[in-house]
Order: C-alpha cells, then sequence, then structure tokens
C-alpha cells in the first residue's frame, strides 16, 4: 500500500553538510507521526523534502504516491503545509490572508463562508477584519495554521506548530492533530519541545544529525531522559559527542 | 491563472510600498518638471538655471513635457524597480517563501502573476502622469492647450513612462536570484551608471535602459536618432526578464 507521506533513503547535502543522510519514514492515513530532534537535527529538511522545496541528492521523498519534487499541481490540493514562517502577509486582514491561501490551495471563491468557518475553527473571529501586521505572534501562528488548512487536506506537514503558541493554544493544536487523525488524514509534525507533540503522536521518530536515531514510544514514561539517552549513544557511537 | 492574478493584485493595491511610489511619482516628477521649466524659462541665474535652461527642448507645452520626460526616464525606472524589487523580494526576506511551494496553482504561475499585476500598475502609473503632468501644466499656465502639441507630447510622456517601468520588470529577476529586495536596488544603480556610460560613448541606442531617456531627447540638437530596432530592443528586454525569472521560479528551491 503507498503512504501518503514517505521517504526512501533520502539524502541531501548543503555543500559539506549532510543535512539528512539515508532517511526512511513513512506517515498512513490516520496517523501522527512526530519527528523529533535537536536544533539541526534535520526536521525542517526531511519536511521540505517531502513537500518538493528541496530535490534530493539520493533516494525518494513522495507525497500521495509521486516524487514530491515533480508533483503534478493537483497532488497539491491534498496536501496542507506550515514550514517555519506562517502564511501571513502583514498588509492584508486576517480574512484576506486566508481566503488568499483558499485560492492557491485551488479553493474559488464558492468557499468564501468556508474561509469563515476555518477563521471561527482557529478562535481569529475577533481579529477577522484586522490586518495581520497587528495581531501577536501567537495570533500570526494561528493565522498560519489556517491558512495551511483551509482546503481541508488529506494529507499535512507542520513544522513546529506550536511556535509562539501560549498554553491554550498547545492544547488547541493538539486537539487539532488528533481531530485530523481521526477524521483519517496523515499528519507529519515536528518539535523539538517532546511534551508538545507526545501526548498526541502514535509515533514518534528521533533524528539527530541528519539521521534518524530511534523512537520513542508515546505511551512511555520519561521521554526526554529517553530522548537524550539515543542522541548521546549515537555521538558516542560517530565519536562526534562534543 | 485568476487565482494568482486576483492574490497577487490584492496584495499589489495594500501594499504601502506601491501606493508611496505611485503618489510620489505621480505627483513630483511634474512638479519637478514644471518647477525646472519655470526656472529655465523664467531666465533666473545660477548652476540651476543654467541646467534646467540646457535640458529645455522647447517652449510651452513641448518644453514643459520635455522635461518631465527627460525626469520621468530616469526616475520611473528607478520608482518602479524599487516596487518590482519589493514584489518579488518580499517573500524572500519575509522568509515566507516556502509557503508558495506545494500549492495548486505553480510558482511559475504565481510569478507571472506578478509580472501581469505589476504591468497593470505601469500603464497605470504612466496614465496618472500624463493625466497630472497636463493638469500641472493648465494650472502652471505653461501655454494654449493644443489639442494636437499638448496630446502628442503627452502620449510620448506616458510611452517614456512604460518604457521605463517595463525595464524595471528586469528587478524581478535581480530581486528573485538575490533573495531579497537589496540585490536588486543594487543592480539598478549598476544599470543606471552603465546607461550614463553608453550614452557618453555614443552607444546608448543600443544599451535598452538607455533607450527611455533618449527618446525623452530625441529631436533635440545633438540628440541621436533612435531606430525601431534599439527601440524593440525595450519590449524584448521586458519579455526576456520575465521568462528568465518565471524559470528561476519554477525550479528554485527554498533555501
Amino acid at each position: 500500500m503507498t503512504l501518503p507521506l514517505a521517504t526512501e533513503d533520502v539524502r541531501r547535502r548543503f555543500g559539506t553538510e549532510k543535512a539528512v543522510d539515508g532517511v526512511d519514514v513513512g506517515v498512513a492515513a490516520g496517523e501522527i507521526h512526530a519527528v523529533v530532534g535537536l536544533n539541526g537535527a534535520g526536521k525542517t529538511t526531511l519536511m521540505r523534502l517531502l513537500l518538493g522545496m528541496l530535490r534530493p541528492d539520493a533516494g525518494r521523498a513522495t507525497v500521495l504516491g509521486h516524487d514530491s519534487h515533480r508533483a503534478p499541481p493537483q497532488t497539491w490540493s491534498r496536501v496542507g503545509h506550515l514550514i517555519e514562517t506562517p502564511f501571513a502577509y502583514p498588509e492584508l486582514t486576517v480574512r484576506e490572508n486566508v481566503a488568499a491561501a483558499a485560492l492557491l490551495h485551488g479553493h474559488d471563491r464558492r468557499h468564501d463562508s468556508g474561509v469563515d468557518r476555518v477563521i471561527d475553527g482557529f478562535e481569529l473571529g475577533h481579529w477577522a477584519d484586522r490586518r495581520a501586521s497587528t495581531l501577536s505572534s501567537g495570533n500570526r501562528q494561528r493565522l498560519g495554521l489556517a491558512s495551511a488548512l483551509v482546503h481541508d487536506p488529506s494529507v499535512v506537514v507542520l513544522d513546529e506548530p506550536a511556535n509562539s503558541l501560549d498554553p491554550a493554544g498547545v492544547v488547541f493544536v493538539r486537539d487539532l492533530l488528533t481531530d485530523f487523525a481521526d477524521r483519517g488524514v496523515a499528519v507529519f509534525v515536528s518539535s523539538h519541545h517532546l511534551d508538545q507533540l507526545a501526548r498526541v503522536a502514535h509515533r514518534i521518530t528521533v533524528m539527530h544529525r541528519g539521521r534518524v536515531v530511534g523512537t520513542l514510544d508515546p505511551d512511555g514514561v520519561d521521554l526526554e531522559q529517553r530522548f537524550f539517552d539515543l542522541v548521546h549513544r549515537y555521538d558516542l557511537e560517530m565519536g562526534t559527542r562534543s | 491563472m485568476r487565482a494568482a492574478l486576483r492574490v497577487e493584485w490584492l496584495k499589489l493595491r495594500r501594499s504601502r510600498v506601491t501606493l508611496v511610489a505611485t503618489i510620489l511619482m505621480g505627483l513630483l516628477l511634474p512638479a519637478l518638471g514644471l518647477g525646472f521649466y519655470n526656472v529655465a524659462i523664467n531666465g533666473g541665474v545660477g548652476a540651476l538655471a543654467d541646467k534646467a535652461a540646457a535640458f529645455l527642448v522647447g517652449e510651452g507645452w513641448v518644453g514643459y513635457l520635455g522635461l518631465v520626460d527627460q525626469i520621468a526616464a530616469v526616475a520611473v525606472f528607478l520608482g518602479a524597480g524599487v516596487v518590482v524589487a519589493w514584489v518579488f523580494g518580499r517573500e524572500h526576506v519575509d522568509r515566507t517563501f516556502a509557503s508558495l511551494f506545494a500549492l495548486t496553482v505553480p510558482r511559475a504561475t504565481i510569478a507571472l502573476a506578478k509580472f501581469m499585476v505589476l504591468s497593470v500598475w505601469i500603464v497605470v502609473l504612466a496614465v496618472v502622469i500624463g493625466g497630472v503632468a497636463v493638469f500641472f501644466g493648465v494650472v502652471g499656465g505653461v501655454g494654449p492647450l493644443h489639442a494636437a502639441v499638448v496630446g502628442g507630447a503627452t502620449t510620448r510622456l506616458m510611452i517614456i513612462a512604460v518604457s521605463s517601468g517595463l525595464l524595471a520588470l528586469t528587478m524581478g529577476y535581480a530581486a528573485s536570484v538575490g533573495r531579497g529586495y537589496l540585490p536588486a536596488i543594487a543592480a539598478m544603480s549598476v544599470i543606471i551608471a552603465s546607461a550614463q556610460v553608453a550614452v557618453l560613448f555614443g552607444t546608448g541606442g543600443w544599451f535598452p535602459f538607455a533607450v527611455p531617456g533618449l527618446i525623452a531627447v530625441a529631436g533635440a540638437e545633438g540628440a541621436p536618432d533612435l531606430s525601431p530596432a534599439q527601440i524593440g530592443l525595450v519590449p524584448i528586454v521586458a519579455l526576456a526578464s520575465i521568462w528568465v525569472t518565471t524559470r528561476w521560479w519554477a525550479k528554485t528551491e527554498v533555501v
């Protein structure tokens, strides 16, 4: 069975730096697959490879069965993503930003009511007619999530979705991801804060220095300690611990 | 394409950069032209009066609009270039470029939509400059309003403004490849200096970025004649820059 998101021995260098070095991951429909790692572990590069933002030097990254970097445009109508900086043009209002994202994801004006529904769903109704430049960073992040998900995708890739969010926002994102998975959406999500995602993920992959160095049981105890054990063991084996 | 056009048009309409550039160029260029014209025609004393008189290509409307032509040839390239650089460089500077990947609308279509809305804006800007120039001329009492004379001179002004604006589209490539506005600003400086040098060496006609300036002084004493082929270089350069920029957008990665 073809997984909605998958990589096979995918590799990507930047100069001499191996950003992603032979990674195999997959995300099934209805699954929340979290990837965790320290800063610079390769999480964002892996997500960019899956979204066709980067071409692999070797191996494959696929989305809905297509090589990501040459997937046909219609493929992307089923994919929602937020990588680093949210889609939030400062001169546009919240409503205009979400409507613009809907258009670029292949939705037309007939879905204007859907735009309002998404704005309300992300608790942005109070700011709907305000320019994005006036939003707090947390609400800008909510706007980015609303823009990424306005078209009701079946595959979702989110890089640090809880960035800038207050505790209520973190709970909101966790509920959102759970709801997506319940509806059969494949969710690939990254974080460097274990607590933020471990409670909802079905699978947790640990990346370090561009490689997958192990997995964590989301229901296990003391995830943080086990995460650092995996990272330090890898460094010791490779002789790279500083 | 329709979706990309709607989004890019909305962004351009709402941007302060575009609004400020339109107001500044629409009002300032005719105002400067009228100021210089009055200084030149009233026989003032000093370096400014001498300079203004040297650039005067005639009297009345032809002289006044001729001065606006010469200012517009450079100023529209600079002003429109800043807007073009902003339109193509902003997503890099704001670090939202990744948002334009993995969309149903391909990136090349988004880039083409940016060029299309900018081209419409450039034509609107040229009409605004032409209209305001005529209004200022009437208010400033430049001379009797002969439709044929004023119409011809205003059309020439708008052609110069559109030509300079089209040449400024090349800054879309500079801002894309340079991933920000500043490389495009640097490119504009180099191009303006190169145009000056090309004109000094008598080869300006074959340097497309010097062509609007040469159209502005065409017919004046000592001004070189421009061939249709030389004038034709302007749209060719604009189209070529659109082609290479959209290709770049189609092939590029997020870095």
